[in-house]
């Protein structure tokens, strides 16, 4: 057993004290500063806040739950509407699922990706098991930035988070931020009881109205 | 892959609609991916593994364009977490285009695998697939498959073996 400060917690669920924002007030703050951009987002507790922190980013958002396809995802949905702001909610658990869309950004450079990863340090929908960024030794922006996301950081406060949102909802180069959260879920919050089929309705008739295409159209005879 | 299969497959997949291509290279395939680089109309995105090609197959969908996952069969058992999720969960549709390793006539022992497990694997999906060895048949199997995908809103497959990829 080791007694270093970065070391992996000796009990499963114990928490590392790396994180120290508050996910939801961090998500208010995204929230502000969100329009007409496309929302992908993650599973576990981060579904329930970002519908309730951001609610009118409800329709603009695809509520996945979706372990290593967020991002993804994203990218793809960036690619098709490279007009369009389009944001990734990863997690930590999430993206270290597949690492490698980190190099697929880096290599495909999309203009429009922003790209923000809130980490834990546990998988918390689970009851708070611990990932690797809990050790302190895995750096996921340090890997989005070796995989060529030049502008990948990792911010431990409110106000840097908020700068960077700023700097990367306005970027022309795929932008990451890391954001170290304290793992507290937003106490009081109302469920977001639709499931992912409905979900996925709701954002594509969005994405038809506000882009002014049809994705799930009529069949040829009704 | 004989240059009058790859010219089949780019038009099948420009007469289904298809503007975005995700893939992982495979050998049986090696002509095709540099034909699809070369393509004007297609954007291809080369990925790290296949299921993270799925998913940005289903972002691609999400935006209003159609996109196809190229890979070898192999690569269907490393999308399966992916492909699973979307489809049977919130029915976003993959059309995915393999190359068909482990067929009969397969003679390298890696590939058995693939052949043994992949027909199982898309049943197991509920993925319905056709299985095209000749290449006059390749173009047609694109369009049926991308137009059931984008009307089920649920993954297809077509599988290229035979003359075409030996």
């Amino acid at each position: 057993m080791t007694t270093t400060p970065d070391a992996r917690p000796t009990t499963a669920f114990e928490k590392t004290p790396h994180a120290t924002i508050s996910r939801y007030s961090a998500m208010e703050a995204l929230g502000r500063r969100l329009d007409d951009a496309l929302v992908i987002l993650s599973l576990g507790g981060a579904v329930d806040e970002w519908y309730n922190a951001a609610p009118h980013m409800r329709e603009a958002s695809l509520f996945q739950q979706q372990l290593g396809c967020v991002t993804g995802e994203a990218l793809g949905l960036a690619v098709g509407l490279p007009h369009r702001r389009i944001v990734s909610l990863d997690t930590d658990g999430g993206l270290l699922f597949n690492l490698g869309i980190l190099a697929t950004v880096g290599n495909e450079q999309p203009a429009n990706l922003f790209i923000v990863v809130w980490d834990n340090e546990q998988y918390q929908s689970i009851g708070g098991p611990a990932t690797h960024t809990a050790s302190g030794r895995v750096d996921l922006a340090a890997i989005a930035r070796g995989c060529g996301v030049e502008h990948a950081y990792t911010v431990d406060t409110l106000e840097a988070f908020d700068e960077h949102c700023a700097a990367g909802l306005a970027a022309d180069v795929p932008y990451l931020v890391v954001v170290k959260t304290d793992g507290i879920l937003q106490p009081g919050i109302k469920r977001k009881h639709s499931d992912g089929r409905e979900d996925k309705y709701i954002f594509v008739r969005h994405v038809e109205e506000t882009e002014g295409i049809v994705i799930m159209g009529p069949s040829e005879h009704n | 892959m004989q240059q009058h299969a790859v010219d089949a497959v780019v038009r099948g997949l420009k007469r289904a609609g298809i503007s975005v291509v995700c893939y992982l290279p495979d050998s049986l395939f090696k002509e095709l991916y540099p034909a699809l680089d070369a393509d004007p109309e297609i954007r291809t995105i080369q990925v790290t593994n296949e299921g993270e090609g799925a998913a940005i197959a289903g972002g691609v969908f999400l935006s209003g364009k159609r996109a196809a996952l190229v890979m070898e069969n192999s690569g269907l058992r490393a999308s399966v977490e992916h492909l699973a999720r979307m489809g049977l969960g919130a029915g976003i549709p993959v059309f995915m285009l393999m190359s068909y390793r482990g067929d009969l006539g397969e003679n390298n022992w890696w590939a058995i695998p693939h052949g043994i497990t992949m027909e199982p694997v898309l049943d197991a999906l509920r993925t319905p697939y056709r299985v095209v060895r000749h290449a006059d048949e390749i173009e047609q199997a694109i369009v049926d498959a991308s137009t059931w995908s984008h009307t089920a809103y649920y993954h297809s497959a077509v599988a290229l073996s035979g003359e075409i990829v030996r």
